[in-house]
């Protein structure tokens, strides 16, 4: 057993280290070409996918020796270890999101609850795969949540909470506000699919995509949010609307009219979109505008300029 | 403690436990002849 600890520990420090190097070196290779800041990275947790994988070639193995007892624990290990890496990579996937935007409610413990079903599905291995003794397996259980814990750390807790210029806290509603802007994207893009025009498709993607682009920048600064009440309100709801009309409409007339308003409507669609977006960036500039010279007077007066 | 060392530490708990349950799994219905590797290190 000692020997063994020995063999393992000489595999296994060398094998971490080389891992946080790499994944160091890539992550500093990947700074020069990341879009947006906070963005969640694909293979972050990944490695609670590929460990266990053993598990399933023991209860591969199990079923070609007929041993049903074997299969069925290995295959129950197996399960709980996919679904605590599922868990886990939803908890980093909600953090990620919770971190890149400035009003947003705690979220779900999904990074505990994957941890905590990772050190069952060890403890479980650990006794009935690999034999141990119970205390052992607990032991084993006990160390894979603190190694979850260590790495990928527990959830975030508390909401990220906005107040408006007046004082008044306005998380809830700009949380709904938000909420309802995604849900008329989602109706846009599923409306998209049941119009069989390749042109039209085209113009309707491109408006979700603004929509979504101008909604990330409302994520990042609710403060813009009164500024696009309009765009939220009329132009997006209308957009919806319009859209799921046109899609329930077109496949039972064939009206080439109503094809060329619509083209027209979603012309002037982009182009409010595109302006709001231009306002939105306009207000931004302004904004740190106002902020250089507020700093500029500051400095100037105090005799540091 | 710093975030690199909390991860290193992490990730070689996560290799000794979830990895090593899971190989000793898979050796496990072939136990004599796996234990037998580790007989052939020096003493």
């Amino acid at each position: 057993m000692g020997r063994f600890l020995l063999l393992a520990g000489a595999v296994l420090i060398p094998l971490t280290a080389l891992i946080l190097l790499i994944k160091r070196r890539v992550r500093t290779m990947a700074e020069r070409y990341r879009q947006t800041p906070g963005r969640f990275p694909s293979s972050k947790g990944l490695l609670m996918f590929l460990l266990p994988l053993p598990v399933l070639f023991a209860a591969i193995g199990s079923l070609a020796r007929g041993n049903i007892g074997g299969l069925f624990d290995n295959a129950v290990c197996y399960g709980l270890f996919l679904g605590g890496a599922l868990l886990l990579r939803r908890g980093l996937r909600t953090e990620a999101e919770y971190d890149r935007r400035r009003v947003a409610r705690a979220p779900w413990p999904f990074k505990t609850l994957g941890g905590g079903v990772i050190a069952l599905a060890t403890g479980l291995t650990a006794w009935s795969g690999a034999n141990h003794h119970p205390a052992i397996a607990v032991v084993f259980a006990l160390a894979a949540l603190l190694g979850c814990y260590l790495t990928y750390g527990f959830d975030p807790r508390g909401a990220k909470r906005f107040t408006d210029s007046e004082g008044l806290d306005t998380t809830d509603r700009v949380l709904e506000a938000l909420a309802q802007a995604e849900r008329s994207i989602a109706a846009i893009e599923r409306a998209t699919r049941d119009i069989g025009n390749a042109e039209l498709n085209g113009r309707l993607r491109r408006i979700a995509a603004q929509a979504r682009q101008i909604l990330t920048m409302l994520e990042e600064d609710p403060r813009d949010l009164r500024r696009a009440r309009k765009f939220l309100n009329v132009y997006l709801d209308g957009a919806k609307q319009v859209t799921e009309g046109y899609a329930k409409t077109h496949g039972r007339v064939a009206a080439p009219e109503l094809e060329d308003n619509f083209r027209r409507v979603l012309a002037t669609i982009e182009e409010v979109f595109a302006e709001q977006q231009q306002k939105l960036l306009e207000t931004d500039v302004t904004d740190l505008d106002v902020q250089i010279e507020v700093l500029s007077t500051q400095l100037k007066r105090e005799g540091v300029v | 403690m710093p975030a690199v060392l909390r991860k290193f530490i992490g990730l070689l708990l996560i290799f000794a436990t979830v990895g090593v349950a899971s190989c000793q799994a898979l050796l496990a219905p072939w136990s004599p002849g796996a234990l037998a590797i580790f007989s052939l290190l020096p003493h």
